[in-house]
């Protein structure tokens, strides 16, 4: 048994089982492992992550080494700590005991899926700053003088924006997407599906008054192979995103720009 | 092509759909609203003219129903729309451009689309995962039926017998004849109800992706607003798909010929019956 680290709080304490698929690395073959912790109903998962690390030793009794995860701010704003609890994937620091363990006082926890694993459940989400990459999800502010004060924001579009910009590329919509497969060549990611938050990140951008100068360079990305267009309308997305970001209306309104962008440019030629 | 020299390999690199993308992918969405889903409307609506034409045309046909009941203004009803459709001008030429074309161009990139994705219901049961596996599985059942029900009763092909073929000039009675001829009737009917739904189902839920595919539905409650008017036009027309195949197991088929008989006679010797 594993003793939790702050045991004085007012919930009870409890003793659970947690199944956690372990990988060694890359390319060495994935293996389950048994840990019985004593935890609080109002302790987060990373804190029996934490205990283990604390005393690696299984169930049965044999040793083994501490369980290698992401994990960063503990506050669901990082996203780093994205992880497939019970089969779905969630931050693991904002998925509390007493709402995820399950009647026979048991939670599995396995790496995403989507994403190749570096070691147990810390994976490699390169990708998605590739994608970032691809639809410009930025402001173009660099200039060789000063450009001066840009157009001034509404507050209403900000109110818009601001959910949008919550994102913290943890990847749950990824993971969550039969769309989006894993691809761990870099050289394919190009034409491979970009996923709903890189789309809604372009059209934050887009919808930024200085971002918009390179409205048209994102939407000529997700208008071709891998763009929006590979979006098969499933909308798990939305449902798993931590955040509650309206991905799918991210989604719809992308639909539309490109649908736009793709008529224009049919008879402009740009 | 193989004319081109060396230097045209990096131009040969590159797929045809690659290049096309966006223009493949947005027919494919435009080819299954119009022509493909607009047509099971008139379709639809012919078929089920065996049960609605019992009704409502009992005083069109009003020498038949005196004669045989109302039963025989469904038969006609549904003989009468059969007729305007062959009789229509360059029909082969419409079947060919608004329907097989069409229809081919949809299902080949369709099955190619749904195989870049993998279903993951187990994991993420929600309803919409559930659609989006749905629609799917119904278009593979709907290209397999599409082929077998136009290769059958428009080409003519039997299948060694396996499939009946369509009797344009005895509409009703030949389709009600085969439905109710025994186990492979009953089978046949069964498959083809089952067959039906599946393409309703994903006609109505295509039209609603659509929409989010084009970006005219953006907002969750416009997609919602939109999801409740398919799901009423996918009701209205599984209604239409199963009342007509209830009409013809229910009809008799022996009477419905006669029916047939009897007002073809008609159309052929106008002079007689005044």
């Amino acid at each position: 048994m594993i003793a939790s680290p702050n045991s004085t709080s007012a919930s009870p304490v409890r003793t659970i089982t947690v199944t956690i698929k372990r990988q060694n690395g890359p390319a060495e073959q994935p293996r389950w492992e048994s840990f019985q912790v004593e935890t609080q109903d109002t302790a987060n998962l990373i804190s029996v992550l934490q205990s283990i690390a604390a005393r690696p030793v299984t169930t049965e009794g044999s040793a083994t080494t501490p369980v290698v995860y992401d994990s960063g701010c503990l506050e669901e704003v990082c996203g780093s700590c994205a992880m497939v609890i019970n089969g779905r994937v969630r931050p693991a620091c904002s998925a509390l005991i007493g709402q995820i363990v399950g009647q026979d006082n048991t939670i599995t926890i396995e790496p995403m899926g989507k994403f190749p694993v570096v070691r147990d459940l810390s994976v490699d989400r390169e990708r998605m700053f590739a994608a970032l990459r691809r639809v410009k999800a930025w402001v173009p502010i660099d200039g060789t003088y000063n450009l001066g004060a840009g157009p001034q924001e509404t507050p209403d579009r900000q109110e818009t924006r601001y959910v949008m910009s919550t994102c913290m590329s943890c990847g749950c919509c990824l993971e969550a997407c039969p769309q989006y497969q894993q691809e761990a060549d870099p050289k394919a990611w190009d034409t491979s599906f970009v996923g709903a938050a890189a789309i809604n990140q372009a059209r934050l951008f887009n919808m930024h008054a200085t971002g918009a100068t390179e409205k048209e360079a994102r939407l000529e990305v997700l208008t071709g192979e891998g763009g929006v267009n590979d979006c098969g309308n499933a909308q798990n997305c939305v449902k798993v995103c931590p955040k509650e970001i309206p991905l799918t209306e991210s989604i719809a309104a992308i639909g539309r720009d490109v649908t736009v962008h793709a008529v224009k440019k049919f008879f402009t030629g740009r | 092509m193989s004319t081109h020299a060396a230097p045209a390999k990096t131009a040969k690199t590159i797929p045809f759909i690659e290049r096309h993308y966006f223009l493949l992918r947005r027919l494919h969405s435009l080819s299954g609203v119009a022509p493909i889903g607009l047509f099971l409307f008139p379709h639809l609506t012919t078929n089920s003219s065996i049960v609605w034409g019992s009704t409502l045309n009992q005083g069109k046909f009003g020498d038949v129903v005196a004669q045989y009941g109302s039963d025989a203004a469904g038969v006609a009803t549904f003989q009468h729309e059969v007729d305007f459709i062959h009789n229509l001008p360059a029909l082969v030429f419409i079947e060919i451009f608004v329907l097989w074309l069409p229809i081919a161009f949809h299902a080949i990139l369709g099955v190619y689309f749904a195989r870049t994705g993998k279903s993951n219901i187990d994991r993420y049961a929600y309803q919409g995962n559930y659609r989006y596996w749905l629609q799917r599985m119904t278009g593979y059942v709907g290209v397999a039926f599409i082929f077998a029900h136009v290769s059958s009763l428009r080409w003519g092909w039997t299948y060694g017998g396996l499939l009946p073929t369509f009797d344009a000039a005895h509409a009703a009675s030949s389709t009600a004849a085969h439905m109710q001829d025994g186990l492979l009737g009953t089978t046949i009917a069964l498959l083809y109800l089952f067959s039906v739904l599946c393409l309703v189902f994903h006609f109505a839920n295509g039209l609603w992706t659509a929409a989010i595919t084009w970006g005219l539905t953006v907002s969750t409650g416009a997609q919602r607003r939109w999801g409740q008017v398919c799901a009423a036009i996918g009701a209205a027309l599984a209604v239409a798909g199963t009342s007509a195949v209830i009409g013809f197991v229910t009809l008799d088929p022996e009477e419905a010929r006669q029916v047939e008989d009897q007002l073809a006679g008609q159309v052929t010797q106008p002079s007689a019956s005044h």
